[in-house]
């Protein structure tokens, strides 16, 4: 017990506190001194950090859909359509794989004159510059990091099933109802935490597990359009050398995730109340 | 429900559609790691005539992949065998010796749990710069088991409460101590949930690559997965050599997902439920 005690104080809540306080004082010149909100101030006016926190609003706007189709796969599975045992094992393979071998394999198969384009000037589209164009990219990361993941929100979905009551469902097949209305009457509410909890990990795997993505996929770029608040972090920390900046930001990540989060566990209540 | 048994085979077409997307990147990448350049530029999609495995011993040698290998095995093996060791005692203690200030330590480790490391690994960084452990193999692991402890904790924790009190108590009677009981009775029991959290562990210290980077800087001591950053730029015009050393390095998380794959998803959705 007392290693655990000591580690998770010494490595884990001590740099916390450490680092919100960090983030009141100044880099360089001005290291250690207090600055008051000097840091937040600068973050704000950095248009490179406003991209990073648009992005954060793309990807809350996304989160539903990176929810609902493991829910979607997994309910199928569920419903044992021909061949779930297989599909089970090759949609989780994926989440075994490390970002960074996933980023490589995507760089590889995303380039301009790569095999997707290939593909699609076969049926007749023009080739779409994936990881060159600023519109395009951010939705071009997410759509791999949604790849590699889907399979750990589905398992997580499937274990759910596992306790959900199956005379609901058979009740349900007895009455004749059709399968969006057996989604929406017995499987959303029986399911209600497990999908409070699929949500939580998808918000917080997109938003502090796609270092390894952007790092070798984008660099940040192009344009700096794909940065997300924890590359931004890494950038002043590592690169820049601006730590006092990079905690400030860092101290925002958290409070962003909070609220995400608050807000999150606030709609499903209410949703809850509805059902 | 679904329709009866054409709804099913409906639904099953779209999911062989996404299944053979999730399998086919690795399976492209594996067949142009075999590839000559030549094969490459004229069909990227056509399976090779003669596979050519220099490009894996080339890959392997290139990159200094062994030595990578090397270093990344050494970390994680001491960092899983550090994880379990603290994580079944620490989660011995809380599920069954009753102490004061149990429920504290407890509440401590889940929210270290939703701590995410972006948060921290400024502060971090610099507790393990001031205490010389920076580019040091026991800086690296203790922050992989800083990182990944709360987690194992928490598993072990909720895994030993489902052990019955009264064996515990049983060697307590026989005149054991709380360390003998754990050390002969509780470690070899908890065997199974070990190896399910051991494998995950083992999994997130060995794909990581952000605190690789952060704690390892220098050359010699790159973990694989920092090695696979730098695999672009360095065979940027040989593309069948690149995927060679992306597929070098998927292949140990390979195996062990062929091997546990049960394993692996016990241990996500043990988390998952007792979430």
């Amino acid at each position: 017990m007392a290693p655990t005690v000591l580690i998770v104080v010494a490595l884990r809540l001590w740099p916390l506190a450490l680092g919100v306080n960090f983030s009141f004082t100044g880099d360089g010149d001005l290291n250690g001194t207090p600055v008051g909100l000097d840091n937040y101030a600068t973050l704000l006016g950095d248009p490179l950090f406003r991209t990073a926190l648009g992005n954060v609003g793309l990807l809350v706007l996304l989160l539903p859909v990176a929810v609902a189709i493991p829910g979607l796969l997994a309910t199928a599975i569920h419903l044992r359509v021909p061949g779930h045992r297989v599909y089970r094992a090759v949609y989780f393979f994926p989440a075994v794989l490390s970002p960074v071998i996933v980023g490589a394999i995507f760089t590889l198969l995303l380039g301009y004159d790569g095999p997707l384009n290939d593909l699609l000037g076969v049926v007749g589209l023009g080739p779409v510059d994936w990881l060159g164009d600023p519109d395009v990219a951010i939705f071009a990361v997410v759509g791999v990091h949604v790849w590699a993941t889907f399979g750990m929100a589905l398992v997580v979905f499937l274990a759910g099933f596992s306790t959900l009551d199956p005379s609901l469902l058979d009740a349900a097949r007895v009455d004749g109802a059709s399968l969006p209305q057996t989604l929406r009457h017995v499987i959303v509410p029986g399911l209600a935490r497990t999908i409070q909890f699929v949500f939580a990990t998808t918000m917080i795997g997109m938003l502090t597990s796609m270092f390894g993505l952007l790092f070798v996929m984008t660099g940040g770029g192009p344009e700096a359009s794909t940065y997300l608040p924890e590359y931004y972090i890494w950038v002043q920390q590592g690169q820049l050398d601006r730590p006092a900046l990079a905690s400030a930001a860092s101290t925002a990540l958290f409070l962003v995730m909070l609220l995400v989060g608050l807000a999150q566990v606030g709609v499903l209540r209410r949703a809850g109340r509805e059902g | 429900m679904a329709g009866g048994r054409w709804g099913r085979w409906v639904v099953a077409v779209p999911m062989a559609g996404l299944a053979l997307a999730t399998a086919y990147p690795l399976v492209f990448t594996a067949n142009v790691a075999v590839k000559s350049r030549r094969e490459y530029v004229l069909d990227r999609f056509a399976p090779t005539g003669s596979p050519r495995w220099d490009n894996l011993a080339e890959a392997w040698a290139g990159v200094g992949t062994s030595r990578y290998f090397l270093n990344s095995t050494v970390v994680v093996a001491c960092s899983v065998a550090l994880l379990l060791l603290f994580g079944s005692m620490a989660g011995f203690a809380l599920a069954r010796l009753r102490f004061r200030g149990s429920s504290v330590l407890y509440l401590g480790c889940l929210a270290a749990l939703f701590i995410p490391f972006q948060v921290i690994m400024v502060p971090l960084t610099r507790v393990l710069a001031d205490t010389g452990l920076v580019d040091t193999y026991p800086g690296l692991v203790l922050a992989y088991v800083a990182q990944f402890l709360p987690f194992t904790v928490f598993l072990m924790t909720s895994y030993y409460s489902t052990v019955p009190a009264e064996i515990v108590d049983a060697a307590r009677v026989d005149g054991s101590t709380a360390l003998g009981a754990y050390w002969r009775i509780m470690l070899p029991m908890g065997a199974p949930a070990l190896l399910s959290v051991g494998v995950l562990d083992a999994l997130f210290c060995w794909n990581d690559v952000l605190i690789a980077l952060l704690v390892m800087p220098s050359a010699d001591h790159r973990t694989l997965m920092v090695g696979v950053t730098s695999l672009r730029g360095q065979y940027s015009d040989d593309v069948p050599v690149f995927a060679s050393g992306v597929l070098v390095a998927a292949v140990p998380v390979l195996v062990v997902y062929l091997l546990l794959q049960r394993r692996i998803a016990d241990g996500v959705t043990a988390g998952a439920t007792r979430g």
